[in-house]
């Protein structure tokens, strides 16, 4: 197991000196995917564009005041988001860059209110930047890459080209005419051919910091998300108070009720008929019994007292124990994390344990709580039937919207025919 | 028999003092809080503490910490803990400082009086008693392994004898006669591989740490 595991790493970590030497570069599959893009592709859609926009923008402007400029800008305004997009396509497939789209939603109404809000979003003009800047950012991609590509297959052709019988004069004084100056040359062109992949590597890193700064989402994106999820995490909230009350109210209450009523019609009876009056006797202290019972799981219902006494793993091993399928239980965390990390941790399991049982008849189930960078994962996975979905107004969406309240995610992945896998994925800090 | 208890709820902790009275037992302390408890059972010398988990000022497992700290001043006291929720870690901790003259119930087993006293007297008497839910968690846990191949009277008593009952208490609860009893439990001694013990009260911990072994 362990040698067929050493199998499938990919080669780049099985080089000498390791991914991020030389030869790690040489054979990584990213390097040369990012190659055409960085010497040829940018330096062409840079120019492309620069000329496109260099055209009609001032075109545009100059025309506006016979109103021509107008619709010739919103045209190339459009063209310019469509480049953008292009670009981000592009990215995807050459830097492995996934940015998603940073626009606006548009709004209802006419087009003019829609133009206006084109016109208005702050992605429209950033992609607009990202297009400009690419002209002199290719230019200096297509020149570096390309100088130090051509030197470098010159110094390593010197001893091929030597041994064929010819020479070469650099500068009209340095002479290459022996076999051993050749080779030498052709060692520093090896030396410049790990250069080459260090530059490709590198400006690839820089055009990809530049196009996620300009073409992604900002915090813009974020902030808007974060409000959306607040609105959802207080209905959750609302939603959560009534559905307590309710529980309260057909529950314990009733139950109470009912006791009050046998112990008030056994005193009555006390003297007159003390067999009924023990019988009714006996009925109120089943109920009263059942009543706590019920207070006592509708209150962990709502906290757990064990989460804040013990954490975590002493919280999902109790769940685990009271599930009706059979659950293994993993927590690896140092450190304890917020108390609403831990909540929400914890319902997720709650939450992911009880479909589980009930709607996939799932045989076995398995908790995992890790800790990645500033995150805590949890993954609750199960052998059932699959086609778990996060429906509006169900468990896992209220625990969905509880998450985003945090800036955490939530994911089901539950094919029919299962597995089920539900992950969360909680920052620790917000 | 000399009682302290430390109850914060004054409703309740007056309400168990005229209930153990109603079963001769008389409390000579009633404390609020952990230190409270503690301090009563040096001055007192008590034959059982009943301590409930929860208690100010942090309302978290308060009890259970004072608990541990008054065996610490005096070894092998008895100590009864109620909670409102038993959950099997604290279980583990109560027992796995050594499990003689340890009780762990739900809080609402106050109700059922008369069970109530005996598990009262039973851990005076240095017995073990553990809640029937705990020994539900500790159980369903080793779901899969030796405990499924039991039958099924064969785990009503391996249920029983986990919390910490007698042959006599396990025969009269299921009628049939001690000595089937007896049978039974070497039938689950056998299964399980544990080495048979002589008395009640080692019995209950062999059981307890087959249960408590597994991870």
């Amino acid at each position: 197991m362990a040698a067929g595991q050493a199998e499938r790493r990919p080669l780049r970590l099985r080089v000498p000196l390791g991914p991020h030497g030389p030869l790690g570069l040489l054979v990584d599959p990213a390097t040369w995917r990012a190659l055409p893009y960085i010497t040829v592709v940018s330096a062409v859609s840079g120019v492309t564009w620069f000329v496109i926009l260099a055209t009609a923008i001032p075109v545009a402007l100059v025309t506006m005041l016979v109103w021509a400029g107008l619709p010739l800008l919103l045209v190339t305004m459009l063209l310019w988001r469509g480049g953008a997009m292009l670009e981000r396509r592009m990215l995807r497939l050459a830097l492995g860059l996934a940015i998603p789209d940073p626009y606006r939603p548009s709004p209802a109404g006419g087009p003019v209110r829609r133009l206006a809000a084109l016109f208005g979003d702050p992605a429209t003009w950033k992609d607009l930047g990202y297009l400009l800047l690419l002209f002199p950012l290719g230019l200096v991609e297509f020149l570096v890459t390309i100088i130090l590509a051509v030197c470098c297959a010159a110094f390593l052709l010197q001893p091929a080209l030597v041994a064929a019988g010819g020479r070469t004069v650099v500068n009209g004084n340095v002479v290459i005419d022996s076999v051993p100056e050749g080779l030498a040359w052709a060692a520093a062109g090896l030396v410049l051919l790990v250069a080459t992949l260090y530059a490709v590597r590198g400006l690839a890193w820089l055009h990809g910091a530049l196009a996620v700064a300009l073409l992604g989402p900002g915090d813009e994106v974020r902030v808007r998300h974060l409000k959306a999820s607040r609105a959802r995490g207080v209905d959750a909230a609302e939603a959560e108070r009534r559905r307590i009350e309710r529980d309260l109210h057909d529950g314990a209450q009733q139950r109470l009720l009912t006791v009050a009523m046998d112990l008030g019609r056994a005193r009555a009876k006390l003297d007159t008929d003390p067999d009924a009056a023990r019988a009714l006797i006996a009925q109120a202290h089943d109920g009263a019994k059942a009543a706590i019972a019920e207070l006592r799981d509708l209150a962990r219902g709502i906290h757990p007292a064990i989460l804040t006494d013990r954490g975590l793993d002493a919280a999902l091993s109790s769940l685990a124990a009271r599930a009706p399928v059979q659950v293994s239980v993993s927590v690896e965390i140092d450190e304890r994390p917020p108390p609403a990390v831990e909540s929400i941790a914890y319902f997720v399991v709650a939450e992911a344990l009880t479909n589980a049982a009930k709607h996939a008849s799932a045989g076995r189930a398995s908790v995992r709580v890790g800790r990645r960078g500033g995150r805590v994962v949890v993954e609750v996975g199960d052998d059932g039937a699959g086609g778990a979905r996060v429906r509006a107004g169900g468990g896992l969406a209220g625990l969905a919207d509880r998450a985003a309240t945090i800036d955490g995610t939530l994911t089901v992945r539950s094919p029919p025919g299962g597995p089920t896998v539900v992950r969360a994925e909680l920052p620790v800090e917000w | 028999m000399r009682v302290v208890i430390a109850e914060d709820s004054v409703l309740l902790r007056e309400g168990l003092v005229r209930l153990l009275a109603d079963g001769d037992i008389e409390t000579v302390a009633a404390a609020g809080d952990g230190p409270g408890l503690v301090a009563a059972v040096r001055e007192h010398r008590p034959d059982l503490a009943v301590v409930d988990v929860r208690m100010p000022p942090t309302h978290t497992d308060e009890g259970l910490r004072a608990a541990i700290e008054a065996r610490r001043h005096r070894p092998g006291l008895p100590v009864l803990v109620l909670s409102q929720y038993v959950e099997e870690r604290y279980a583990t901790e109560l027992v796995g400082r050594g499990a003689a003259a340890v009780g762990y119930l739900l809080k609402e087993r106050i109700a059922d009086v008369a069970e109530f006293l005996d598990a009262v007297r039973r851990v005076a008497a240095g017995g073990t008693v553990l809640d029937p839910e705990v020994v539900g968690q500790l159980l369903s846990r080793r779901r899969g392994d030796p405990v499924a191949a039991l039958s099924a009277r064969e785990s009503e008593v391996l249920h029983l004898m986990a919390q910490g009952r007698s042959n006599t208490a396990i025969a009269g609860r299921l009628g049939v006669t001690a000595g089937a009893v007896e049978k039974h439990i070497s039938g689950i001694f056998g299964k399980l591989g544990l080495d048979p013990a002589p008395d009640d009260h080692r019995r209950v911990l062999a059981v307890l740490a087959y249960l408590g072994s597994d991870r």
